[in-house]
């Protein structure tokens, strides 16, 4: 049985503009946490700044609203301190693919088992309308003095050349197919990313409802499977991902466009290297009793006798 | 023979040569000889082939605790050497150098930086010299009495490879046995001791061990015969049955294990990334095939993301820290300010080196001080730790944790390249009386919580995972941790978070952050902090010798500062004869007591070459100021 997704609201007032793609997002991730029956208290949303990142103040989950461009490295070491936790990223364009997308990139190198979904608008919101990695060169919305100087990033591209292993793009006003997305990415074990599509009513009238309703479709609507089965297929299906990645302009697929389930995660390599890791991780362990280390001289010695010159 | 209570020596090579091998080795034979050794190492920002040095200290009276000019042996793996540190040699002091690079001249060495050339350049026109190595030791044998102890490396090396059908192309690597063997030998070392320091070292490598030993062995014996001896330590005095060889990173490393480190991320730089690695060694934390712990050490891909992941470990519950030197520091200030603005305990390992900028990346500097304790935008309390020795650093480091978790701070504990790359031995630390306080920690909770709950100075600290749900922000936020920019509210949770503070100030006795060393009727105070430590105190001893009663105040606790002790001592001594020995320009801790004591520290003795306050230059600065001059800088030190 589902959580309502009542359950997860809190009482904090809602302050993005009317006609925010931003309240389909939230109204999803509801609806997906409530399906995934996720308890508040094992689940940690983290975002960085800007719009998208007052998200954790209004989903009764425990929340950490970051710095600019470091959710990723905050989620890292909440995950990775306490396994257990599902941690899922919030952020814009700006803040993951501008000043944070180093991080971005580690995160896929890891494969850490992180959902990050990005917000993507294509400007910066909270500072008013200026021009964010993903909006192409030469456009000008209307904030702008001058058209983008820049050139556009891929994130779906991006996400795939760093290593994530389960790489989306939604749209924020189809908000049962993003929550399908959702579900789909917190499931993953591994490090997984939605690209979501957001008007900005406010500062973006060139990619707007109408701009995207026109030109989006699904992928799974046609012949599609961007699942590894087996690590043969591993290249293939990453380059009919990067193919699809590079479908711009008339028409823009959504969906899953690579998935590879079997890659280990951080997590995994951790507990290679040190064996009570997930029965025991950092968080979880012991480390004083009654006051005392639980390292005392004797231990001391044991352990680092590699240190210790016995004297003549 | 005239035994002697203590030696000073460098051994110089390139970088590369295996120079830090001889140091350990060196270190555990006078080690095991019951022998206190501290030694420096210096080197430059480069993998090969730049000049590098050590700089070592022992003695069999004590541990020692500074370094200091001039000494008795040069070890020269190379003929730079000789031309860098001959200026350095006492009297009757030796040259252990390589015979085949007699011919080799001063003008022909691309790894010598040019100021130096031209300096000795300068001086060997003005001696008469022809610039050639041949001339040199020469020259310091007659002028100086130096002895020449000239061995020939490569066929001496050469000879055994044969012996033991060593590849030729691996004989250079052999040319720091050869300095070590000639050295152990001069200070009369046993054979034992010797033999004890090379197992330690290499361990299993059972045929690395048998090479040294052999090259080892067959020096030690030929200088052992040629000359007697005549730097033999006397039979030392120390009574202990067994001691650590550790560094400074070492030092720091084993205390944040003992601590309950559960989580370190860190960017690599120099000097601090060898504490990760000595913790990535020790991550799973066993005894006997008993697992008592493991930590996660992470590399990340900067410094920002090194802080932002221990601050989100914290977020856990698991001890948190993070390590860095100047340049990963001002990448991480963004981070500080966020675990203030949300009382997380997060300990930022700090090892300062040379600056502005990239500065002198190598060398080693406390010019960070005001830059640690003013770090990040607005206002929220920290506390800064600094230590004086590797000892001291050891306990700090646990204290470090304590305090965080205690006052739900970041705690910045501020070392420098000094501490870090010293080998020293260091007493096995006592655990008996160490404490690991948690703070309010909750482990077990339910429902939504308010983590910034104003009504306790210091809140319950919720923990993810804990079962509460709890709410974080860099933004102003209420009790809940919600955005809130109320007037009142932001006066009350404002005043809260800073008075945590004050409340650390009052709880943590001044006594702890504070020590005077010295003669309670002293008419000279020293004030310095960190690494100033070790050769204040023996300067404060050889004043003494020449009728000079000083004393010495050692800062530790930068903030919250004890300004109430720190006034007292103060105050007790004529202006003009309070200096503060510093590594920095400004003389940064006298800005900070005159900010905490309204004391005006006048007179002051700094450094910022890089290279340590060496004790010969400290003794000499604190009479010319004596003499009247209000501030000496000191430069000694290739």
């Amino acid at each position: 049985m589902a959580r309502s997704p009542l359950e997860y609201r809190t009482d904090v007032w809602v302050d993005w503009c009317p006609g925010c793609g931003n309240f389909g997002i939230l109204a999803a991730m509801y609806k997906a946490l409530g399906e995934l029956r996720l308890p508040p208290d094992k689940t940690v949303i983290v975002s960085g700044i800007g719009c998208s990142s007052k998200t954790p103040h209004f989903i009764k989950v425990n929340g950490v609203h970051t710095l600019h461009g470091r959710a990723i490295p905050f989620a890292l070491g909440i995950k990775l301190a306490n396994p257990e936790l599902t941690v899922i990223v919030n952020g814009g364009d700006g803040d993951l693919l501008g000043i944070g997308v180093g991080h971005l990139v580690a995160l896929g190198r890891r494969n850490l088992d992180i959902t990050v979904l990005l917000h993507d608008n294509r400007v910066y919101g909270l500072t008013k309308g200026q021009a964010s990695p993903t909006l192409d060169r030469g456009l000008r919305p209307k904030a702008l003095p001058k058209p983008n100087i820049h050139d556009a990033v891929n994130p779906i591209a991006l996400a795939l050349a760093s290593g994530f292993t389960f790489v989306a793009r939604g749209y924020a006003l189809m908000a049962e197919h993003l929550k399908e997305l959702i579900k789909m990415a917190v499931r993953h074990r591994g490090a997984a990313i939605i690209d979501i599509l957001q008007p900005c009513v406010t500062y973006n009238n060139i990619h707007t409802a109408e701009y995207y309703q026109r030109r989006i479709y699904r992928l799974e609507e046609g012949v599609w499977d961007p699942v590894v089965r087996d690590p043969a297929e591993r290249r293939e299906k990453m380059l009919n991902a990067f193919s699809k990645a590079f479908e711009d302009g008339d028409k823009i697929p959504i969906g899953v466009f690579y998935q590879d389930p079997a890659r280990d995660t951080m997590v995994d390599r951790f507990a290679e290297r040190l064996p009570k890791y997930l029965e025991s991780p950092p968080a979880h362990q012991k480390i004083e009793d009654e006051g005392r280390p639980i390292i005392d001289g004797e231990i001391f010695r044991k352990i680092f006798s590699n240190y210790v010159v016995e004297t003549e | 023979m005239n035994m002697r209570k203590e030696v000073s020596l460098i051994v110089g090579g390139p970088q590369g040569a295996g120079l830090e091998t001889t140091a350990q080795l060196l270190t555990a034979s006078l080690a095991r000889m019951r022998y206190g050794v501290i030694s420096d190492r210096e080197y430059f920002s480069n993998i090969v082939g730049r000049h590098s040095y050590i700089h070592l200290r022992a003695s069999s009276e004590e541990i020692p605790r500074s370094l200091t000019y001039p000494i008795q042996i040069i070890g020269a793996m190379d003929h730079e050497t000789v031309f860098t540190h001959f200026g350095d040699i006492e009297a009757g002091g030796a040259i252990v150098y390589d015979l085949s690079t007699e011919d080799k001249s001063l003008d022909n060495i691309p790894s010598m930086e040019k100021d130096l050339t031209s300096r000795l350049r300068q001086l060997f026109s003005s001696l008469g010299l022809d610039g050639s190595i041949r001339g040199l030791i020469r020259h310091v044998s007659s002028e100086m009495k130096v002895l020449p102890v000239a061995l020939n490396y490569p066929e001496l090396i050469m000879r055994i490879a044969e012996k033991i059908s060593l590849p030729a192309a691996q004989a250079p690597r052999y040319v720091s046995a050869v300095v070590y063997g000639a050295i152990a030998a001069l200070l009369g070392l046993s054979f034992n001791g010797i033999d004890y320091a090379i197992k330690m070292r290499f361990r299993e490598r059972g045929d690395i061990v048998s090479i040294n030993r052999m090259i080892v062995g067959e020096v030690y014996q030929m200088v052992k015969d040629k000359y007697d001896l005549p730097f033999s330590l006397q039979p030392s005095g120390l009574d202990h049955s067994e001691i650590m060889v550790v560094s400074g990173n070492d030092s720091i490393a084993m205390g944040k294990i003992v601590a309950g480190l559960r989580f370190q991320s860190y960017y690599p730089i120099t000097p601090a990334a060898d504490e990760s690695f000595t913790l990535e060694a020790n991550e799973r934390i066993s005894v006997e095939g008993v697992d008592l712990g493991a930590i996660t050490v992470l590399q990340t891909e900067d410094e920002i993301a090194a802080m932002a992941s221990a601050i989100g470990a914290a977020l856990t519950g698991a001890r948190a820290a993070t390590c860095t030197s100047g340049p990963g520091f001002s990448l991480m200030v963004e981070g500080l300010g966020w675990a203030g603005m949300n009382e997380v305990p997060v300990v930022v390992t700090y090892y300062q080196r040379g600056g502005p900028s990239t500065g002198q990346p190598t060398r080693g500097s406390q010019s960070d001080l005001l830059f640690a304790l003013h770090a990040s935008h607005g206002e929220f309390p920290r506390i800064v730790i600094t230590s004086g020795d590797h000892l001291e650093a050891f306990y700090d480091s646990i204290e470090a944790f304590n305090l965080a978790e205690r006052y739900q701070m970041p705690v910045i504990h501020l070392l420098d390249k000094f501490l870090a790359n010293s080998i020293a031995t260091m007493p096995l630390p006592k655990l008996d009386h160490v404490r690991i306080e948690r703070g309010k920690l909750v482990k077990e909770a339910v429902g939504e919580r308010k983590r910034f709950d104003s009504s306790y100075p210091i809140p319950p600290r919720y923990l993810l995972g804990s079962g509460a749900i709890t709410y974080h922000a860099g933004d102003e936020h209420d009790e809940m941790g919600h955005i809130d920019e109320d007037p009142e509210n932001r006066e009350k949770i404002y005043r809260r978070r800073m008075e945590k503070l004050r409340l650390a100030d009052e709880e943590v006795p001044e006594e702890k952050r504070v020590f005077y060393y010295g003669d309670e009727a002293a008419e000279v105070l020293l004030v310095g902090w960190g690494f100033v430590k070790g050769v204040a105190l023996d300067a404060i001893e050889e004043l003494k010798r020449d009728g000079i009663r000083a004393a010495y105040m050692h800062l530790k606790f930068f903030s919250p500062f004890p300004s109430r002790f720190a006034k007292k001592m103060l105050e007790k001594f004529e202006a003009g004869k309070v200096i503060s020995v510093e590594h920095n320009y400004l003389a940064q801790a006298a800005v900070v007591v005159k900010i905490h004591t309204d004391v005006k520290i006048e007179r002051n003795i700094v450094k910022y070459t890089g290279r340590p306050i060496y004790l010969s230059e400290l003794v000499g600065a604190v009479k010319k100021i004596l003499g009247g001059e209000r501030r000496v800088v000191l430069t000694h030190g290739p």
